[in-house]
């Protein structure tokens, strides 16, 4: 039971830690800041968007796209990372098969491209 | 190993492919998805950055070539049965029936779709690229071994699916319908999943033969049921059995008539297929239990699929719900069990298949003023103004409604022979009142063919591929009587390769 | 070549009945007709050669079920040699005489085409009959005996524009199905015993049967006798023995070909054939054949009573021929096979003759049938009336008593009533030869209504009187040779000593030389007890001695080899030849008797018969309505099948299926139907509900019951 709770200690730590210094600068930026409010300043940021008004606009698709990507890609480093971890262990098809992971998703990146979705106007 | 057991990145121990099998012997065993898979990529950028309106033309007729040439070197694989992955992939002779029956039929789809397409201003090359994708998550479905390949082919599938549906962007219904799909989609994905981590965490594996032995455990706790309960379900959405029908009548109608030939063919074999393996593969031991799913899925799917089509005026809403009672008849066979159930659904997918080619070989071609149609109205008394393909039409429709001595009454009556050899009298007696209240609605189409009142002009146009799809898909109904083209053999030793 | 015999008439009949349209009609009409004629001469040439050994020829594997396996096989012996050449030959004749007789018939239209049709009906019947005959195992003989009753319902309502012939072929379906269901039922208790179909193997294992017990309608049964019994019933009604007689009167609404081939020569004696054909089986079952003496006689002596009065000229040959026939079981339920047999083919000859005589009378007299119309037509018609004249002598048995010369009746019918008395039958001996009497009668009275006296046709038809085409005089005339030679030359084999009987029938060897040794031993016994008028018991007293011990083992070995089965304790032959001169005479001044009487009546008196019949009222009418057969079983059966049907019809089909079924074709189901597409909104959240509900349902079920375990 002990060793148990031992292993959690780093993490125990770790949270000390974050707790901590969100505390320190959150009161660093309100010791430290000077203060001159306007509206915009002082109103919730939301993407862009005006945060309390009606759901149900018209938006440019486009921002759907980007968001689209940055998940695709974003998944691919959460892939890497593991992969990268484990890199000793795993076998010679353990690293192609991430080549070719990547490969697939450079095609898609191209075709993307080629077809003009990256470009906003 | 050393508690870190859940580490599944540390994948030497788990899938083993360290040890056993090099690269080179892994993609000789996947080579068909493989070849497939490099190809629908290569194909993208080479079309992507060609720019040039021959390219689309060229790679339909190389997609469909390929999906020839990779079901011919399918078959000449022979009997042997390959394993990778650690039992994730499996290539017998049941995936390989399957893959080559998925193959064919998106071949044929693929081309009956070309004049359609070109005529809509939706012949884009990304067309069968989608369909290849979808080919080959329908691959991996059959071969699934594991939920994880079981999840990866199908989910691999359904996405490539769910654009096609909404090919027709232009189209609010093309684009409601994919939108439809895709939701309920994502909804059946998610108890799919949410039975595989059940089953994971009861069995402790998810390799489906690691599943069999707690599945065949005489006391199987509940919690393991309940994971084989959402694993059927989400099977059975992808099978479109009833209730979980819904999205069928819906993408069917909206989609554009090509993407719904093809989601009325390939994606219900594999699904059907996938579904075999699933409860044979994994759940063997636990026949008691899926039996008493599937025979409920069956049932409901023969009748309500029967009745509520009779309402239908739009023939693509029909063949949706002619699809979903089919699924139930082809679910009776899966739910009889053993060797002859499996055979008999094997049969029965076939030659669904083979009807519903030929049928949407018509379907594809109405028009009225080179606009698509689909109501049945539209084929008010076509035998006069053309008595060739309404004769054909005929003959399919006859097919369909099982009556003998076409073929469709074969799939039927193997199916139900396979029930009453089960003991199912139940179930089989009410798979003969759904075919006969099924037959009404398929006599209607004919008997506006025949006897119906105000004559429309439907267009000549038809390509003629889709003739010849059409008319030899009839004469299959018929010629199909004398051996079932070899059908029952092929489909037994297939059916041999996964009971045993 | 057996297989030609069979086939070629099926093949003229599908030529001429589906490619009459391409060949032309009377092409394919020759193409039938000459095919026939092949089969025939190829049957005869098969009879001619044939050696009495038993032939099993297979043709295809026919079924294979279970226990159930047989092929489709002719068993070719004695039996089916005789039953070749009788069908082939008079059907041949037949066909060619239908070229006369259906040039044109009035109950069709000008252009419409009938011959044909006519012709493929034969032919078709004529390959069932022979199917029937040839069968190697009861269910192909099923399939003929089945075969022959379809085509004498296409037959009989051939005229399918009268109500009449309509009825008529209905009833003569229907009576007969009654008899087909004995039939079946002795199939199925047969194959119940035997565990097989095949004639063969049924043989051997007849001795086991007939120490067997089955029971069968609440009480037990002698194994043997009940299955005889109802094979008999379905003898009774295809070859219309009593209380199933009733249709074949009415069956003579068809053509007179017809009549002459289906309903005189072949399909009648189908039963005779059946009874015949299981010899082995009869022979242990003394019940059955006592049965079938009895019904015989009955048959004949009502048939023959009944043909005294009746005025239509088809009518008196049709009753005529039931009478025959009751003769012939008379013999075959004496044990007497082959003398039935003998009978069998002699009575083809002459009465086919007779009905196409009859045939060329209506033919001349502009299709009029009562004969009460009749008269004089002697010299109008020569042909016919020398041809008739032979027939009546044929059937009333003229011949020399107690020499080998006579007519072919004369040896057949005096063999079964020799028979009678042989066997110890007293009282069939008797109905037989009242029988006889009665038979020259009306014979006789038809001969002279017809052919004799004054015209009592109306002038015009009777100056227009023609003798017959060719087509229809030629197989008149081969049918007289047929009528008087075929008794002479065919007594030795049929009715000879023992020895002879069992070579011609291929009855193997040693049983017969068994039956001749033991015969001369019982043969003094038996005739003691002739003189001791004690017959009857002593007839049965052997049988059931028989039936105990030695017999069965002997039995096995033999049973089914030859076209025939005699038991060793048979000797019904044996002693016909050797009853008493007065026996032999009998027949004879019984036939003198009648033909005196009907000479009386209708050429020196010619008003007699009406003063008779006023004086006698209730006798004639007693007879002229056929014992009120018809109205009783209008009365007993039909009103009250009717009253079922109907209420079935109206009630059970129109209210309750007709009505559940559209209750729910248009009530139900379009309900659902509203329901599903009701359900099928379009709203996407409903969707997702119902497969929520749908996981609900079915999570709930398994939490309830807990899946299998």
């Amino acid at each position: 039971m002990d060793g148990l709770l031992q292993e959690y200690l780093p993490i125990i730590i770790l949270l000390g830690l974050a707790i901590g210094l969100g505390v320190i600068l959150l009161l660093a930026a309100f010791v430290l800041a000077v203060r001159s409010p306007d509206a915009e300043k002082v109103s919730a940021y939301e993407c862009g968007f005006a945060a309390f008004d009606d759901a149900r606009m018209k938006f440019d698709v486009r921002f759907y796209l980007v968001a689209i990507l940055f998940i695709i890609f974003d998944l691919e480093i959460a892939f890497l990372f593991p992969w990268a971890v484990a890199f000793k262990d795993i076998s010679f098809l353990g690293f192609w098969s991430m080549m070719a992971f990547l490969t697939v998703l450079t095609v898609g990146f191209a075709y993307e491209w080629k077809k003009g979705a990256l470009e906003w106007q | 190993m050393n508690g870190s057991s859940y580490n599944i990145f540390n994948s030497s121990n788990y899938f083993g492919w360290s040890e056993t099998q090099g690269v080179l012997e892994v993609i000789q065993i996947l080579l068909p998805e493989i070849v497939l898979a490099v190809f629908s990529m290569i194909v993208l950028l080479g079309a992507v950055y060609s720019r040039k309106n021959k390219t689309t033309s060229i790679v339909f007729w190389g997609t469909a070539t390929t999906f020839l040439l990779v079901s011919i070197f399918i078959i000449f694989r022979g009997a042997a049965v390959y394993t990778a992955f650690g039992g994730a992939f499996i290539d017998d002779l049941f995936s390989r029936y399957l893959k080559v029956l998925i193959l064919l039929s998106a071949a044929i789809i693929l081309m009956l779709s070309q004049d359609f397409l070109k005529r809509n201003n939706l012949f884009k090359f990304e067309y069968p690229i989608l369909m290849t994708l979808s080919v080959v998550g329908m691959m991996m479905m059959v071969s699934a071994g594991d939920l994880m390949s079981l999840y990866m082919g199908l989910e691999l599938q359904s996405l490539s699916l769910y654009v096609l549906a909404s090919f027709s962007r232009d189209s609010v219904r093309s684009t409601e319908a994919g939108l439809k799909y895709f939701v309920l989609g994502a909804l059946s994905s998610g108890m799919l999943l949410y039975g595989s981590s059940l089953i994971y965490g009861y069995s402790g594996s998810t390799v489906f033969s690691e599943i069999f032995i707690t599945a065949s455990a005489n006391e199987k706790s509940l919690g393991f049921v309940f994971g084989l309960v959402f694993i059927t379900i989400g099977m059975a959405f992808k099978v479109s059995a009833v209730p979980f029908h819904m999205w069928t009548p819906d993408v069917y109608e909206g989609a554009p008539t090509p993407v719904t030939a093809f989601l009325a063919t390939a994606p219900k074999v594999a699904a059907m297929g996938l579904f075999a393996r699933v409860v044979h593969d994994a759940f063997g031991g636990a026949f008691n239990d899926w039996s008493q799913i599937l025979i409920l899925l069956s049932v409901l799917s023969m009748l309500f699929g029967s009745i509520a089509a009779i309402g239908q005026k739009d023939i693509k809403r029909l063949m949706a719900y002619s699809s979903i009672s089919h699924m139930g008849f082809a679910l009776m066979g899966l739910t009889s069990g053993g060797l002859e159930g499996v055979q008999s659904m094997l049969i029965y997918m076939a030659i669904y298949v083979m009807m519903n080619i030929g049928t949407f070989a018509f379907i594809i071609s109405m028009e009225v003023d080179g606009k698509p149609v689909s109501e049945i109205n539209s084929l008010q008394m076509y035998s006069k103004t053309n008595p060739g393909r309404s004769m054909a039409l005929l003959i399919l429709m006859f097919s369909l409604a099982g009556i003998p001595p076409l073929l469709g009454f074969f799939g039927k009556f193997y199916v139900l022979k396979a029930a009453i050899t089960s003991e199912l009298y139940l179930l089989a007696t009410a798979g003969v009142i759904a075919s006969v209240i099924g037959a009404f609605y398929y006599l209607r189409i004919i008997y506006y063919i025949y006897f119906g009142e105000n004559p429309r002009a439907l267009d000549q146009t038809h390509s003629l591929f889709n003739q010849t799809v059409l008319v030899i898909s009839a004469l299959a109904m018929v010629l199909g009587v004398v051996n079932l083209f070899g059908l029952e053999f092929v489909s037994e030793i297939a059916a041999n390769a996964l009971v045993n | 070549m057996e297989v030609l015999v069979l086939f070629s008439p099926l093949v003229g009949a599908l030529f001429c009945g589906f490619g009459w349209r391409f060949l032309g009609e009377s092409l394919a009409c020759w193409v039938a007709t000459s095919l026939l004629f092949l089969s025939a001469v190829l049957s005869w040439i098969l009879f001619l050669k044939f050696d009495g050994n038993t032939q099993n020829i297979a043709i295809l594997r026919w079924i294979e079920s279970g226990t159930l396996s047989t092929n489709w096989a002719i068993r070719f012996d004695r039996l089916t040699a005789i039953m070749f050449i009788v069908i082939t030959t008079v059907s041949s004749l037949v066909h060619l005489y239908s070229f006369g007789y259906m040039e044109h018939d009035e109950n069709f239209g000008e252009t419409e085409s009938y011959k044909p049709r006519f012709f493929a009906y034969l032919s078709f019947f004529t390959f069932t009959m022979l199917a029937l005959v040839s069968a190697n195992n009861l269910v192909q003989m099923f399939f003929g005996w089945e075969g022959v009753g379809v085509a004498s319902y296409l037959l009989i309502g051939f005229y399918f524009k009268k109500p009449s012939a309509n009825a008529a072929a209905i009833k003569a379906f229907v009576v007969n199905r009654v008899g087909d269901f004995g039939f079946l039922l002795g199939i199925f208790g047969l194959y119940l015993l035997v565990d097989s179909i095949n004639l063969n193997e049924i043989f051997q294992a007849i001795p086991e049967i007939a120490n067997t017990k089955l029971t069968f309608l609440w009480r037990e049964w002698n194994a043997a006798n009940l299955i005889a019994i109802l094979l008999f019933i379905g003898a009774m009604g295809k070859s219309a023995q009593l209380f199933l007689h009733v249709w074949l009167p009415d069956a003579m609404e068809g053509p007179t070909p017809v009549s002459a081939l289906i309903h005189a020569a072949t399909m009648v004696t189908a039963g005779v054939f059946l009874v015949c054909r299981m010899s082995p089986l009869m022979e242990y079952a003394p019940l059955a054949k006592n049965l079938i003496v009895y019904v015989g006689a009955a048959t004949a002596f009502f048939a023959a009573t009944v043909g005294l009065v009746q005025n239509d000229i088809k009518r008196v040959i049709a009753y005529s021929t039931c009478s025959q026939l009751g003769y012939m079981f008379v013999a075959a339920g004496l044990g007497a096979y082959s003398v039935a047999m003998f009978h069998l083919l002699t009575h083809a000859f002459f009465k086919a003759m007779l009905f196409l005589g009859a045939g060329s009378v209506i033919h001349a007299m502009h299709h009029e049938q009562d004969m009460r119309f009749y008269g004089g037509l002697r010299k109008k018609i020569p042909y016919t009336f020398w041809a008739m004249m032979i027939g009546t002598l044929a059937i009333t048995g003229v011949g020399i008593p107690l020499t080998h010369f006579g007519f072919a009746g004369f040896f057949s019918k005096d063999a079964i009533i020799e028979s009678a008395y042989g066997a110890g039958s007293n009282l069939s001996f008797w109905v037989l030869i009242i029988a006889a009497g009665f038979t020259s009668f009306y014979s006789w009275r038809l001969m002279f209504m017809t052919f004799f006296g004054k015209s009592r046709s109306n002038p015009e038809t009777y100056s227009h009187a023609r003798e017959s085409p060719i087509t229809m005089l030629i197989p008149l005339g081969i049918l007289a040779l047929g009528a008087t030679f075929s008794g002479i030359v065919f007594l030795a084999p049929f009715f000879g000593d023992h020895q002879k009987v069992n070579q011609f029938f291929g009855i193997s060897g040693p049983e017969s030389h068994a039956t001749l040794s033991n015969s001369t031993n019982h043969v003094t016994k038996i005739e003691g007890k002739v003189h001791n008028s004690s017959n009857e018991q002593a007839h049965y007293t052997i049988d059931s001695k028989g039936s105990k011990g030695i017999d069965v083992r002997h039995g096995q070995s033999t049973l089914g080899k030859g076209g025939l089965f005699f038991r060793n304790d048979n000797h019904v032959i044996e002693n016909a030849h050797h009853v008493p001169k007065w026996v032999k005479i009998s027949p004879f001044i019984s036939m003198v008797l009648g033909f005196s009487l009907a000479w009386v009546f209708y050429i020196r008196d010619p008003e007699l018969p009406r003063r008779l019949s006023v004086q006698q009222k209730y006798i004639y009418r007693f007879l002229l309505n056929k014992w009120y057969f018809d109205e009783l079983y209008e009365f007993v059966f039909v009103r009250g099948v009717k009253a079922l049907g109907k209420l079935l019809w109206v009630r059970g089909d129109g209210n309750m299926i007709d009505g559940t079924i559209n209750g729910i074709a248009l009530g139900i189901i379009p309900l659902f139907t509203r329901l599903a597409s009701r359900v099928q909104s379009g709203f996407i959240f409903h969707y997702a509900f119902g497969m929520i509900i749908g996981i609900l349902v079915i999570i709930s079920w398994f939490a309830i019951s807990g899946g299998s375990s």
